[in-house]
């Protein structure tokens, strides 16, 4: 199975949305699209789910263009959506129909997913004091987080092999949020294929091997993430000591990237530069509690390439 | 527009109409219409009635003191006593002193009513007086009032010495009569296709009845759009069904919806007044056949039904289709009347042409401007269906306006499908009618996908 992306471009107009978009997954786990607020993530979202109408370029699902409604794709979208004012089980019904999922097995799954993320009790009340049925829960009166559980729930009702998750985890608790995590590991224990945006970088330095770094529109980005940290070189270090250690410093002359009353994150050119540093300092026996030399976070290189271009532009 | 576009509708359509079938407000709704219906015909039964009995009765007034302060001889009452109402009335010209006939009047002798002529710079007046209070009521003395005003012209036309014969010679009704001819000089026999009040007030009860059901019916399509839009469901939607399948399902369940609610209600409405007729005495007949004009029930057969049907239909998912595109124009529930102004002024125009036509039907019969309005898209629906039950358009015409409904719902529908998807997602400003035009213009020309 695979996912390809080629050329995928987008304009409203004269206004260029989204540029020569292409990617490919080729095996199972979870590809990352980041970008800042307008980049273009849910443009490309929508156009890969066939949503939204292209100008050029195509989707391929096992080397045929994407259906998402014959290729089963599961979506959880960036902004919730739910009928207010419907009971949540024939919502979940009404979507697992639509996915042309029975009614027997969709009721299964949702007796499954209500279980396993905690919402049985709104999906299915309890019976009253008097034996009576309860009234059923509509969606308004769930919490945000409550109805991003039943929005999941819909996303993964057709046991989609594609998902699509955009923010999946924005909004949620701790709590929630690990849950998430966890069913998201689990679907990429099943060997599904998932696209997932998001704004939290240790999300996807957690789940993602390939990613995308979109800016206005254009990749500015592309690869797989220890492929791309390790084009970066282990320049950042991180070292802390009893002492004061800022002479030190300056003499290496190296670069101060941040500083906390007891610890200092440090530029280097290379390796090298850093064990010469830690020579320096143990000969002068300063006493070294903390010694971390590591590659660029995905939080830094986003910076460096986003933010760059946002500041010139 | 391809049957891959259209699939899943079925999915929306039974789902829009559970919900909308269990929804608090259209039960309410329906609840109230149905009471009111069920109401109705005994209502109207005991207004009508009461009218009727209150025509039949015998006048409450016994005794009438004329005073005469015209020129005039003294009037003759007969006429009047002729009346059942007025068998027991006596006319005494008054002979006491005013003063203290009025006061008995008001005091002891409340069924007796002074009534004066007067004349004064070439006008006539009757003025009466009667008791405060007591038997004789307002309406009772209008009634007299009424009837001595007729037999008062009359007497007046006399007292110059004109016959019977000669008054009812001035009385005729006078007629026109225009015949066309041929070239030849021959003449054109023309037909009498004007109607009457009865069957005016039929076509604009008919008229009236379509216009309510077709914006109640286009204003909670574009509600659920807009609904959907704004809570985004729209998105989840779309990755299950192609966006015209989500139109054409919402649509067709919202029609059918209030389809049901309105046979629900007219049979209701029939059932009420065939019980009520049962119940009321001295009525063979339900109210609805005393007030209805007589020539439906001669046009009233399972073809000229199917036709007013299938014109009702296919004008009703005109209109909500152009409901639902406006409801699609918005992002916003607040938003939405400034969506549905296009589809307002659109339903209006339908409405306004076809009340002109069955204003001209009365006053000239069927004309150019009938035709036209009998075939117009966007008047059809309104005008033909009432037309068509009282015989005056033909099946043909029928069938011409049904297919002209069809042509304008297919080229609405291939539009309608062009910029759809766009507009579904769309979110902002609400878009304007020259956007549409250019949204479909680019997709046209093949910009987009």
């Amino acid at each position: 199975m695979s996912l390809c992306v080629k050329n995928l471009s987008k304009s409203y107009g004269e206004k260029l949305v989204l540029e020569n978009l292409s990617f490919e997954i080729t095996e199972p786990g979870v590809y990352a699209l980041l970008g800042t607020n307008g980049a273009g993530k849910t443009t490309s979202l929508r156009m890969i789910l066939g949503m939204l109408a292209k100008n050029s370029g195509e989707v391929l699902w096992n080397n045929s263009p994407l259906d998402a409604v014959r290729d089963n794709v599961g979506y959880l979208a960036e902004e919730r959506g739910l009928y207010p004012k419907y009971s949540l089980i024939d919502q979940l019904l009404y979507f697992a129909k639509l996915r042309n999922v029975s009614k027997h097995t969709a009721m299964e799954r949702i007796k499954y997913w209500a279980q396993r993320l905690a919402v049985e009790e709104y999906i299915f009340p309890p019976k009253m004091k008097n034996g009576r049925k309860a009234k059923d829960v509509r969606a308004d009166q769930l919490s945000k987080g409550n109805q991003q559980k039943i929005q999941l729930m819909i996303a993964l009702i057709s046991d989609p092999q594609l998902i699509i998750l955009d923010e999946p985890l924005s909004g949620l608790d701790p709590v929630n949020t690990d849950l998430f995590k966890t069913i998201i590991n689990e679907e990429i224990g099943k060997e599904k294929y998932l696209i997932m945006s998001s704004h939290q970088m240790p999300t996807i330095e957690e789940f993602c091997s390939d990613i995308t770094i979109l800016d206005r529109g254009k990749a500015v980005l592309q690869g797989n993430l220890n492929t791309i940290k390790k084009s970066y070189g282990r320049v950042n270090l991180f070292i802390k000591s009893d002492m004061d250690i800022s002479s030190q410093i300056a003499t290496h002359n190296l670069f101060i990237a941040g500083k906390t009353p007891s610890e200092y994150h440090l530029k280097v050119q290379g390796e090298d530069q850093a064990m010469d540093f830690l020579a320096a300092l143990i000969a002068e026996k300063i006493p070294v509690i903390k010694f971390e030399l590591r590659e660029p976070s995905l939080h830094e290189i986003f910076i460096e390439k986003v933010g760059n271009t946002n500041d010139e532009k | 527009m391809t049957k891959n576009n259209l699939t899943g509708w079925r999915d929306v359509f039974s789902f829009t109409l559970k919900q909308t079938l269990k929804s608090k407000a259209y039960i309410i709704s329906f609840m109230i219409l149905l009471l009111i219906s069920i109401a109705s015909m005994p209502i109207l039964s005991l207004i009508t009635a009461s009218s009727q009995e209150d025509a039949d009765a015998i006048s409450p007034i016994e005794k009438v003191y004329v005073v005469n302060k015209t020129s005039l001889p003294e009037m003759d009452f007969s006429e009047i006593m002729k009346d059942p109402a007025f068998q027991n009335i006596t006319f005494e010209t008054l002979t006491q002193d005013y003063n203290k006939v009025s006061d008995r009047i008001k005091t002891s002798e409340n069924t007796s009513v002074i009534l004066t002529f007067a004349e004064e710079n070439g006008t006539f007046g009757l003025d009466f007086v009667k008791a405060g209070t007591g038997p004789v009521t307002d309406s009772s003395l209008q009634k007299l009032g009424s009837a001595i005003d007729e037999q008062f012209g009359l007497f007046r036309i006399k007292t110059l010495g004109i016959t019977n014969d000669q008054v009812s010679m001035l009385n005729a009704t006078v007629s026109t009569k225009v015949t066309l001819t041929d070239t030849s000089g021959n003449p054109v026999a023309k037909e009498d296709t004007s109607i009457s009040n009865a069957e005016y007030w039929f076509i604009y009860g008919i008229l009236f009845l379509i216009m309510m059901v077709n914006i109640f019916a286009s204003t909670q399509i574009a509600t659920s759009i807009v609904t959907e839009k704004s809570t985004r469901v729209v998105e989840y939607l779309l990755i299950s069904v192609k966006s015209l399948a989500l139109m054409v399902g919402k649509i067709i369940a919202m029609l059918t919806a209030v389809i049901i609610q309105i046979v629900t209600i007219l049979i209701a409405v029939v059932i009420s007044s065939k019980v009520t007729a049962l119940f009321s005495s001295g009525q063979n007949q339900s109210l609805l056949s005393q007030y209805l004009p007589k020539n439906i029930f001669q046009n009233l057969n399972v073809v000229n039904i199917l036709f007013c049907l299938i014109l009702i239909i296919t004008g009703m998912i005109f209109y909500a289709t152009l409901a639902g595109l406006a409801g699609a124009t918005v992002s916003k529930l607040e938003e939405i009347n400034e969506g549905l102004m296009l589809f307002t002024f659109t339903n209006l125009i339908g409405v306004y042409i076809g009340l002109g036509a069955a204003s001209v039907l009365m006053g000239s019969g069927i004309n150019g401007y009938v035709i036209f309005a009998f075939l117009f898209p966007l008047s059809s629906p309104f005008i033909l269906p009432g037309a068509i039950l009282i015989g005056k358009a033909t099946l043909l015409m029928a069938l011409g306006a049904i297919a002209l409904q069809l042509v304008s719902i297919f080229l609405l529908f291939k539009f309608v499908a062009k910029i759809y998807e766009t507009l579904i997602l769309h979110t902002g400003n609400t878009v304007k009618l020259k956007e549409l035009i250019l949204m479909f213009k680019i997709t046209q020309g093949g910009k987009q996908r």
